[in-house]
């Protein structure tokens, strides 16, 4: 068993606690992730917590990076977020509307409360259970179709039967627009956008580069014209000259649509350069949240500060004077007395953390 | 200068495909020193996987190589067979690829993957090991002989080489058993420190499991120079063993604990302990089989002092000092040959120029050269030298090469002629034939020559090299490096591995690439791992045979950058662990800058800039350095990245002049003309650009490099300040 794989009855008694500051007072959030919570089942009795307990909230017009090494469960997130799966528990908002929501925790809560009695509790409880499966049954179509993700692997996720005409057209037609000519037009709109051009229509993906098909995959995202977009690790499959392009395209684009981005990546280098938010992510646990200046310049989280130490730079000097820190969560925290929490270290900086390790934190940063 | 491992001259590589020829690797020339690492930057399609993979022989079927040479240890990879490759793959230079999924087998439990190459290659190791001593021994013995005047010299030499063959396997094999032992003791303290650490951290830990691996290991360490077995030892145990009752209740009992701390001093203790001198002390034991009893009373120190001089006086410095006069003998003899062949390359050179040769008169004649060629190198050198090694094979495929297009050139040009005629006169008749003339592929003759005389010449450079060499020639030295060099061979012949053996070095291995639960993990299949696991798992398999030159191919591409930098850190550690010589092959310059001591940067084929890293990174020159470097953030980036607008070349219609021009802002006409040659920047540093002629105007890399390099340069005086307070 590794550490995140915990029986169903140990998942039961790890509840997520209590309510978490993360979230912004604004008008302009876009998403909001309320203790999202992703388990899957691998085998009798027993889940792994992919993602747990996690909570954030993107702000129109930004970009949002999500960082952590493979298996940390950032993916998890960015699928679950657009309802690629049933999330276990939690909610997420997309403009102001509950799109997903989970039940696991609030049925717990509701066992609980028959245990001890508190019937006005529980059917308060069995309430809000009815009113999360109602919204997780009945999201709206036009409202989740602003909101698109872009793959990871430009070869698997574009159909090699389908001409690039068919795989950007798809979501309009499953939306039901028929006329050829207004189809026709959406197709080269888009095509225009991320720099192909008229004739690649009538191509399949297999005549195409690495970097164009990764365009294709831009295109059929937002031709829905999407507020929100999913990157899932867009470029970690492309070349090095190619990825800039494909930088530089998202950058245009967001800056042309006024895209929103949650950009999923491990190259810590691009997510700093393109990320105005980022958070921090290890083994389920959402574990450092800061503007991407205030996370690189101050880290405070042990874990962030060692992947921070990994990043390889195009420097030999330093480059060979480079020391990596090494995470171990167990000699890193001491948890024993108290369970750690989201909290705030100065405005928009948040580490999960005890009361002990605050109080380090803050002498850190000389507060 | 440092001694090249590997020389690839000239490399050319074709592929035939459905379109026509694919140029993937066009004239491509590096050398790799021992012990140094060779990065390979470029895009993909530039050709550098392929470049590796002709040095292992693994091209593709359709692969076809159109000229050049791979030199590793005297021979020319390109030319030798199928069976002698063998023994060199995997074993000698092993290849860590691109995508773990394919190169591991996915219907074989990991362990055996990783053990499968170690048990096979020891027992051959072993023989290959062998028949190299006993060579060697045997051309000493020869070289003494004649030098030895009488018969009863010669029966004394015979007699001290056949001392030394059995003191030095027996001296081997105490070492080798020592050694076992240390490893044991290094691991079972890993062991108990690592569960020491999760008790105290109130971690769960199977404690039952913890005692009985205590219980197992610990008399595994028992070594007379290591943990000696004593009465404190056996009641240790004892302790610990009653400890299993308490141990139950999922606790660590307080004697318990302390019996294990005092194992634990014991075992630090141990590995404190100087190593003895086993090959003194197994010369010793040989001379006095069963003199135990003087070796036991001795301090350690006293020991080493005794059996150093013992050694010494009866044998050791009489060894060296004859076999001395030996080497001298067999390398006066050789220097000799080598004047006497080197006037006859002179009179070859002539015999070339003729222009009537005779195919029959030319080959009799070259057999007798490469005979007097081989004749005239000494043996009892260690380092081989690649030119005279491969002189035979690289003259004969010339020659070949030659007398092949003097017979097939007429027979080519008539061939076109007809063609070209039918063409004309169908052309003529008013029809468009649906065919094309296929151009005349006519060898150049004067050339073909020019490639003979080459060989020749780099052959005599390399003999002069060694004529010039012979009065600083100290056969002291060479002596005491052949006497070591044999040593080693000893140890090869001992170190056998057994099953158990096999299976604790995967599990450290495992252990060392990062892999949580090695023993677990050890007898599951490779698709219960993820993608950066199967990877470690390529790389272990890769370092189980212990290679000379390792080739990584994108090894961290799939990886992120926690387990990136481990796994470069542990490539790196080996590296210098076992002065290993690395190619690694990488488009991520972030990767580079720590791991390389020289790199090159690839571009549809060739190699357009090379240097060593500094030289790259604070004075890069090509202008697809200078895309590459600009093309990727780092941590200060703000401003728009550069992207190298469009794809590379379709190699199948290689562009021409230089490949780069199109994608080049800084593209002069001449570039969609001709391809620039190699203008040197200093003496390490190359790049083949028409920027660098005289008459190129003046141009500087992008802002975006520049700023970047005076960031680095600040940061590194600032690093250097720091240090001087």
């Amino acid at each position: 068993m590794t550490d995140y794989e915990i029986t169903a009855a140990e998942a039961a008694k790890t509840e997520p606690a209590g309510d978490v500051a993360v979230f912004r007072d604004d008008e302009d959030i876009l998403l909001r992730v309320e203790h999202l919570c992703q388990y899957f089942r691998i085998g009798p009795g027993r889940e792994l917590k992919a993602v747990d307990d996690v909570s954030f909230d993107i702000k129109k017009g930004e970009v949002f990076g999500l960082v952590g090494e493979s298996g940390c469960g950032k993916t998890t997130t960015g699928r679950s977020i657009i309802r690629l799966y049933d999330i276990t528990s939690g909610s997420v908002y997309f403009k102001g509307e509950r799109i997903c929501a989970g039940t696991r925790s609030l049925k717990n809560q509701m066992k609980e409360a028959r245990k001890n009695g508190d019937v006005e509790a529980a059917d308060q409880l069995k309430k809000e259970i009815k009113a999360a499966q109602k919204d997780q049954k009945d999201t709206h179509s036009e409202l989740m179709n602003k909101m698109q993700m872009i793959f990871q692997d430009p070869i698997a996720s574009l159909d090699p039967r389908m001409t690039v005409r068919e795989i950007i057209a798809e979501g309009l037609i499953i939306r039901g627009v028929t006329d050829k000519k207004t189809i026709d037009d959406a197709v080269y709109r888009v095509l225009d956008l991320v720099g192909l051009v008229h004739e690649h229509a009538g191509r399949y993906p297999h005549e195409f580069s690495g970097g164009q098909r990764q365009r294709i995959g831009i295109a059929r995202a937002i031709i829905l014209n999407p507020e929100l977009i999913i990157a899932d690790e867009p470029i970690s499959a492309l070349d090095v000259s190619i990825q800039a392009q494909v930088i530089n395209l998202l950058n245009d684009l967001r800056k042309e649509l006024g895209l929103t981005i949650m950009f999923i990546a491990h190259d810590l280098s691009v997510v700093k350069y393109f990320s105005d938010r980022i958070g921090v992510m290890y083994f389920g646990h959402m574990v450092e949240l800061a503007s991407s200046d205030e996370l690189f310049a101050h880290p405070l989280h042990p874990y962030t500060k060692s992947l921070l130490s990994a990043i390889p730079l195009p420097d030999p000097l330093t480059e060979k004077a480079r020391k990596r820190i090494v995470y171990n969560p167990l000699s890193d925290h001491d948890y024993s007395e108290q369970q750690p929490t989201m909290r705030e270290i100065i405005p928009g900086h948040f580490v999960k953390c005890n009361d002990a390790e605050e109080a380090k934190y803050r002498k850190e940063l000389g507060l | 200068m440092a001694e090249k491992i590997l020389q690839v001259k000239d490399l050319i590589v074709n592929f035939r495909t459905d379109n026509g020829i694919l140029r993937a690797v066009r004239d491509v020339s590096f050398d790799l020193n021992k012990g140094e690492t060779l990065c390979i930057v470029g895009e993909s399609g530039s050709g550098k996987s392929v470049t590796s993979k002709a040095v292992l022989q693994i091209l593709a079927n359709n692969a076809i190589v159109g000229g050049g040479e791979i030199i590793y240890d005297g021979k020319d990879l390109l030319k030798i067979p199928e069976e002698d490759m063998v023994k060199l793959r995997g074993d000698k230079i092993a290849m860590i690829f691109q995508d773990p999924l394919s190169s591991l087998n996915p219907i074989v439990k990991v362990g055996k993957q990783l053990t499968e190459a170690m048990l096979l290659k020891s027992g051959s190791n072993s023989r290959n090991a062998r028949r190299n001593f006993n060579g060697k021994l045997q051309l000493l013995i020869e070289s003494r002989n004649a030098i030895a005047t009488t018969d009863s010299q010669r029966v004394y030499n015979v007699e001290q080489c056949d001392t030394f063959n059995n003191f030095c396997i027996q001296s081997t094999k105490l070492e080798g058993a020592y050694n076992e032992k240390h490893r044991a003791v290094e691991e079972l303290k890993a062991e108990i420190d690592e569960k020491l650490f999760l008790i105290e951290k109130k971690q769960n830990v199977k404690i039952t499991a913890f005692l009985r691996t205590i219980l197992k290991q610990f008399p595994m360490t028992y070594h007379t120079d290591l943990v000696a077995e004593n009465d404190e030892t056996r009641e240790l145990l004892a302790r610990v063993k009653n400890g299993m009752g308490s141990a139950r209740k999922k606790k660590l009992g307080e004697d318990t604990r302390a019996a294990i701390d005092r194992i634990n001093e014991i075992l630090t203790a141990a590995l404190e302990k100087e190593k003895p001198n086993y090959f003194t002390l197994g010369y010793y034991m040989y001379k006095n089989p069963g003199d135990m009893a003087t070796i036991d009373a001795m301090e350690l120190h006293e020991m080493n002092a005794m059996t150093r001089k013992y050694l010494d006086d009866n044998f050791m410095l009489a060894f060296i000092k004859e076999s001395a006069e030996a080497v001298r003998h067999s390398h006066d003899v050789s220097i000799a040959a080598k004047k006497e062949v080197l006037t006859e390359m002179d009179s070859l050179l002539t015999y070339f120029d003729g222009e009537e040769l005779d195919r029959k008169a030319t080959g009799d004649l070259l057999k007798e050269k490469i005979g007097h060629v081989e004749a005239s190198i000494d043996r009892m050198e260690i380092v081989k030298d690649g030119a005279q090694y491969t002189f035979g094979s690289g003259i004969t495929h010339a020659v070949d090469e030659y007398f092949d297009a003097v017979k097939n050139n007429p027979k080519e040009i008539a061939r076109f002629e007809k063609e070209t005629a039918k063409w004309q006169q169908l052309d003529a008749a008013g029809k468009t034939p649906d065919w094309k003339v296929v151009p005349a592929a006519v060898v150049d003759l004067d050339q073909a020559k020019e490639n003979i005389r080459t060989v020749i010449r780099t052959l005599q450079d390399s003999l002069k090299r060694d004529i010039d060499a012979d009065p600083s020639f100290d056969e002291q030295e060479k002596t005491v490096a052949l006497i070591d060099w044999l040593k080693e061979q000893a140890s090869a012949v001992v170190y056998r591995i057994s099953k158990k053996m096999a299976k604790a070095r995967a599990i450290k291995l495992l252990k060392e690439v990062g892999l949580p639960d090695p023993e677990l993990r050890y007898n599951q299949y490779p698709f219960e791992f993820s993608g950066g696991m199967r990877q470690r798992i390529v790389i272990a398999i890769a370092l189980a045979a212990d290679p000379d030159i390792l080739i990584c191919d994108e090894p961290t591409t799939a990886l992120d950058v926690t387990i990136q930098s481990q796994i470069l850190e542990l490539i790196n550690r080996i590296k210098a662990e076992r002065n290993l010589s690395v190619i690694f092959i990488t488009h991520d310059l972030g990767v580079v800058a720590n791991m390389a001591d020289r790199i090159a940067v690839m571009y549809a084929g060739k190699i357009v800039e090379c240097g060593t890293a500094n030289d790259i990174f604070y004075d890069p020159r090509h202008p697809y350095t200078w895309a590459l470097l600009s093309s990727m953030p780092d941590l200060d980036t703000k401003e728009k990245l550069e992207a190298i607008p469009g794809t590379p070349p379709n190699m199948i219609y290689p562009p021409k002049g230089d490949a780069f021009a199109a994608r080049n802002k800084y593209a002069m006409e001449i570039d969609y003309e001709m391809q620039p040659p190699m203008f040197a920047i200093s003496d390490t540093h190359y790049a083949a650009t028409w920027l660098l002629h005289p008459d190129a105007p003046e141009t500087h890399p992008p802002k975006i490099v520049t700023d970047r390099i005076e960031r680095m340069k600040k940061r590194a005086q600032e690093a250097a300040a720091k240090e001087d307070i």
